[in-house]
């Protein structure tokens, strides 16, 4: 509904230029999706934070919540570099942080949402050519949340950069270096005849995942950066 | 102003090669028109109504199913405009040249009937209301005759009269009634003078019957009273009421703009005024084709009476039990609703809406023009003290807001920035009132929400709050609740910043540990076995080198066997022994896991068959379910781990039943029963077991969790059964053309839908035993047994008229215990949908020792209770 105002929680400009998906299946995707990119966040911003905003609008009692937070990485240094990914269960819930969080500040800052096609393999670092993000290449005001012009970062900031830097030093590349967030619920064995030979727990799960994975794939081809 | 621009929204200029959907449609004539319809009154409504007449006429043949669409549309989506569309259509209603022909107005009339009776058949409440009222404005203008009208206003009061309805339709229908009943008052009741007493004798006989729901939602909480008491709110239904009363005692000299008014008389002699067709509301959908089973079906949210709070005093606020003050009312509540979808727009007209009201309704801007056209009325309300009061109010509703929370929170803020110095004021002036009403017995709920608001609010204007003045409270007690909400709103501020900021926005007198204003220390997390002078302080290192060095599960598994025949010797008792070993190994887990959300994640993920053998209790077997005192441990270990972080013990709680370590129940059991085992320091304060905010959002989260995992295995089991549906009737089809089955397949189909059925009814159990076990410790919070460790006198003397009375003097334990018995009476109110399933079982259950006894607790537990599934 509304022929008055234009909804907040369409898809707006943003894209993943690096996409080789064709329009019309990118629409699609985004019509059901249920990943957010996050953009201006600072880069002092912990996914604590984030995950307190972003589960305002999440649906537990709907089956829903937030399923995981990939923060986005400078690709040298390992440390944030003001995006990240929130990634729900619900389409609904992504929909709803459109509408009442993008364009709210965080950390003192106004973030944008915008509704993503879905977590890739290495999207979470920055494609800048050093490292961070594009738009911080060529950012001519001082910006203290982002990395400043120089090294003269607020005091206070200080101590919360080596937080930061500490806190992805083992941020890896590959597949497996993202958590999955846990999946819907699922029956657990309970016979114990059947549990003695040690199956794998998650094999259930593991085997529509990668199933899911290989169908992405074949729609994407070579979505690396 | 141009016309041209459809959307007034600002992103909308942006194009680019990639999205084509945004690219200018060339506009046909109709749909310029439309356009012209929907904008009607962007400068001067009263003006416009004129030039919008002229563009109808003039695009010529006219296209009616186009203006009854666009009529339609105006008036659904733009409800506070609707006078000026009625004076539109009244000047449509001008007879044509031709005498013969039917004027443009009454064939858009009669088109327009059909839209409504489709909303009506649809049980489309929102749009029904608004075009009744767009009718009775049509019925003051003479343009429908009164007696149809009436009859349409019946079928609607005969909805009241169904047996067993449920709140949300009665509302709903009774407030179509009393809207159509004030707006055309005048004209309605001089034509059938029945019609006054019959709509108002039927929605008081309803409401009659609302008052045991009235008492379990009512904003500020008598403990001693079984009645309704209620200062500072007002009920909807109520107050639709008391305007009724009070337009009949004026003559219904109504608060509404009519333009029309002003316009000459149709002559009678000529004009035949539209007749509505006669009208039925359908029943209540009730789903047929879905299971059989009940408890399959959807559970429908419970719908209560609404109260809303006023902040304000009459002079500074319309007060809603007014004419003039319902209609503001009305008009803002439902901006609020219909603009959902863009806050800044809604923000925008939120703050347009004093042209829209006779003039005089809102004191002007300072500084503003001098209107043009004389007041005709004189109340002068502050617009943003009264934005600020309903969409405050309609946030605050209990159980539940209509629309999520964060939604009004984001609209605050958008109001603020569009004005930030006029609205400052009223938005300080608004905290400073529901602060002042929290010792007031302000309903636990409703204290939580004001705490996240704050919290949100003060996020989205640089953390800015003269906490200066609130220095005097710190010598209330420290479970006051005006003590207790500069705690929770801190912390929630915290969590959306980080500790030094905040620490940064308070006065010295908050700093200190005595004054208990901020959390002990900032929230980092808590190793037990960090200091190597500690005991089993090489035993846990042993176990986190494992982790760091990312052994695999079943290698620490077997070291675990190990450090267990090493600590068996060091420790006497076997159980301990059990114990501490989950303990070492959950808090290295967490240690690796407690740099940020992710790692936890990873850490979890990595070490899913670890964490599922240690939940099964023993070392090496493993059995299916787990076994409850592992769990518990498990929690407790992560919840000590954890202990100045409770945002981070929520989210450690949530993934472990996301991840099916424990189950919704675990976390119930744990909450009640050791929750204030985690801080030691505190064990004592803590005895007997009160429940706070952070135990709430913890049984919460649990609740919701195995509320949510139901509802996606019955939206799975719906999609295969229709699945399942389909293929039976392809194959049937096949078999009817060419007789060949294929039954392996539908074997495998329903194979799946099998799994799903088993995975349904063990989510349900799930879910019952979530709900049970929070029934019993609740129960067993306020009411002890004589045999339990702590008694808890205090929740039983707590609730006399006396205790009241000196409740500016009661102490922690008092207000402990009104807190938990404020979160029992919201448990049993959010949940009731569910509750209501097993009303039975758990009244059998859980209150079967209080059978023959009457005492106070026993009595308001049963109240509270029977009150909720719907019996009282």
């Amino acid at each position: 509904m509304s022929h008055v105002v234009q909804p907040l929680d369409q898809p707006s400009n943003y894209k993943d230029s690096q996409t080789r998906i064709d329009r019309q299946r990118q629409n699609e995707l985004l019509s059901h999706s249920t990943t957010l990119y996050i953009g201006n966040l600072s880069f002092y911003t912990t996914e604590e934070q984030i995950y307190e905003l972003f589960s305002k609008c999440a649906n537990p009692e709907d089956g829903g919540g937030i399923k995981r937070i990939i923060m986005g990485l400078d690709r040298n240094t390992r440390t944030p570099c003001g995006f990240c990914f929130v990634e729900y269960y619900t389409h609904a819930e992504a929909l709803a942080s459109m509408r009442y969080v993008s364009g709210t500040k965080l950390d003192e800052r106004i973030i944008r949402c915008d509704l993503d096609l879905g977590y890739k393999e290495g999207r979470q670092f920055g494609r800048g050519k050093s490292g961070g993000q594009v738009r911080d290449e060529h950012r001519q005001d001082y910006d203290p949340g982002r990395g400043g012009w120089g090294a003269q970062a607020q005091r206070l900031e200080v101590e919360r950069r080596r937080q930061v830097e500490e806190r992805y030093a083992d941020a890896q590349d590959g597949p497996g270096a993202v958590a999955g967030g846990g999946e819907d619920w699922k029956e657990v064995e309970t016979s114990e005849g059947k549990l003695k030979r040690e199956r794998s727990p998650d094999d259930e799960g593991e085997n529509t995942r990668s199933a899911q994975r290989t169908k992405m794939e074949e729609d994407v081809e070579a979505d690396r950066m | 102003m141009s016309y041209d621009r459809p959307y007034r929204g600002g992103r909308r200029r942006y194009r680019d090669d990639y999205d084509d959907r945004r690219r200018d449609i060339v506009e046909s004539p109709q749909e310029r028109l439309k356009n012209i319809i929907i904008r009607l009154g962007e400068v001067d409504p009263v003006q416009e109504i004129f030039t919008v007449e002229k563009h109808i006429r003039e695009l010529v043949p006219p296209l009616i199913p186009n203006l009854s669409e666009s009529f339609h549309i105006s008036i659904t989506e733009q409800p506070y405009k609707i006078p000026f569309y009625a004076a539109l259509l009244r000047r449509l209603h001008e007879p044509p040249v031709n005498q013969d022909e039917t004027s443009l107005g009454k064939q858009i009339l009669e088109e327009f009937w059909k839209g409504f009776q489709t909303y009506v058949d649809k049980l489309m409440w929102r749009e029904t209301r608004h075009c009744i009222s767009f009718f009775a404005h049509l019925v003051s203008a003479q343009l429908i005759s009164a007696e149809s009208f009436a009859a349409l206003l019946q079928s609607f009061t005969a909805v009241l009269d169904e047996f067993g309805i449920s709140h949300g339709r009665a509302k709903r229908a009774a407030l179509c009634a009393a809207d159509g009943l004030m707006i055309s008052g005048t004209v309605l009741t001089s034509a059938v003078p029945t019609i006054f007493d019959e709509i108002m004798t039927s929605i008081q006989t309803y409401t009659e019957s609302t008052n045991s729901g009235k008492w379990i939602v009512q904003p500020s909480v008598r403990l001693h009273l079984s009645s309704v008491s209620v200062e500072n709110a007002d009920e909807l239904l109520d107050s639709a009421i008391n305007t009724l009363k009070a337009l009949e005692s004026s003559g219904f000299e109504g608060p509404y703009p009519r333009p029309y008014a002003d316009y000459p008389q149709l002559d009678m002699m000529l004009f035949t005024p539209y007749s509505l067709p006669s009208l039925l509301v359908p029943p209540e959908v009730i789903e047929l084709d879905g299971p059989t089973e009940t408890e399959e079906s959807d559970t429908k949210k419970e719908e209560w009476p609404e109260y809303f709070m006023r902040l304000f005093s009459d002079d500074i606020t319309p007060d809603p039990n007014t004419p003039a003050g319902y209609a503001v009312r009305s008009d803002l509540l439902a901006i609020i609703d219909i603009f959902e979808v863009n806050r800044k727009e809604s923000a925008r007209i939120l703050l347009e809406y004093p042209k829209w009201t006779v003039p005089g309704t809102f004191k002007l801007k300072p500084g503003a023009p001098p209107p043009e056209v004389e007041n005709l009325v004189n109340y002068e309300w502050q617009l943003e003290s009264t934005l600020l009061e309903t969409m405050l109010g309609a946030s605050l509703v209990l159980p539940d807001s209509s629309q999520k929370q964060i939604y009004y929170d984001s609209l605050i803020t958008e109001v603020c920035k569009l004005s930030p110095s006029t609205i400052g004021p009223a938005v300080g002036k608004s905290i400073r009132k529901l602060y002042s009403s929290l010792a007031d017995g302000l309903d636990v709920e409703i204290q939580r929400r004001f705490s996240d608001w704050f919290a949100i609010h003060m996020s989205n204007f640089n953390f800015q709050w003269v906490w200066k003045e609130w220095i005097p409270d710190l010598e209330l007690v420290v479970q006051h609740p005006r003590r207790a909400f500069m705690r929770r709103a801190l912390e929630y501020e915290i969590r959306l910043s980080y500790h030094d900021r905040i620490v940064k926005s308070l006065p010295e007198e908050m700093h200190p540990p005595e004054a208990h204003t901020l959390p002990y220390q900032s929230p980092g997390p808590d190793f037990m076995y960090d200091d190597p002078t500690k005991p089993h302080h090489d035993a846990a290192q042993s176990i986190l080198n494992l982790f760091r060095g990312r052994a695999k599960a079943e290698d620490v598994i077997t070291q675990l066997d190990t450090l267990r025949n090493t600590l068996e010797i060091e420790v006497s008792d076997s159980e301990n022994v059990n114990s501490l070993i989950r303990f070492i190994t959950t808090q290295s887990l967490l240690h690796i896991g407690s740099r940020s959300f992710s790692h936890l994640l990873n850490a979890i993920e990595r070490y899913l068959p670890l964490l599922r053998t240690l939940a099964s209790g023993g070392m090496t077997a493993s059995a299916g379910a787990g076994n409850p005192e592992a769990k518990a441990d498990i929690l407790s270990a992560s919840a000590s781990f954890w202990k100045y972080n409770s945002q981070m013990v929520a989210i450690v709680f949530d993934k472990l039943m996301q991840y099916q370590i424990v189950d919704p129940t675990d976390v119930v059991s744990w909450t009640f029963l050791h929750v204030n085992e985690i801080d030691e320091s505190e064990a004592d304060l803590k005895a007997p077991l009160s429940l706070s905010t952070f135990e709430w959002d913890l049984l919460r989260g649990a609740l919701n969790k195995a509320v949510g995992r139901v509802s996606i295995a019955r939206r799975k089991l719906a999609l295969l059964r229709k699945e399942d549906d389909e293929n039976r009737a392809r194959v049937k089809a096949n078999m009817d053309v060419d007789g060949d089955v294929k039954p392996e397949e539908s074997v495998q189909e329903n194979a799946a839908l099998t799994t799903a059925l088993k995975a349904f009814s063990s989510l349900t159990k799930e879910q019952k035993a979530a709900l049970s076990r929070t029934l019993e410790g609740f129960i067993s919070c306020l009411a002890p047994t004589t045999t339990t460790a702590h008694p808890n006198p205090k929740a039983g003397e707590i609730l006399t008229e006396d205790s009241w009375h000196n409740h500016a003097n009661w102490g922690k334990e008092e207000w402990n215990a009104w807190e938990t018995w404020g979160w029992y009476r919201h448990f049993c109110r959010a949940y009731s949908p569910y509750l209501r399933n097993y009303a039975a079982t758990f009244t059998a259950v859980s209150f079967a020792r209080f059978e023959g006894q009457s005492d106070p607790v026993s009595d308001l537990l049963q109240k509270i209770w029977n009150v909720s599934i719907g019996q009282e």
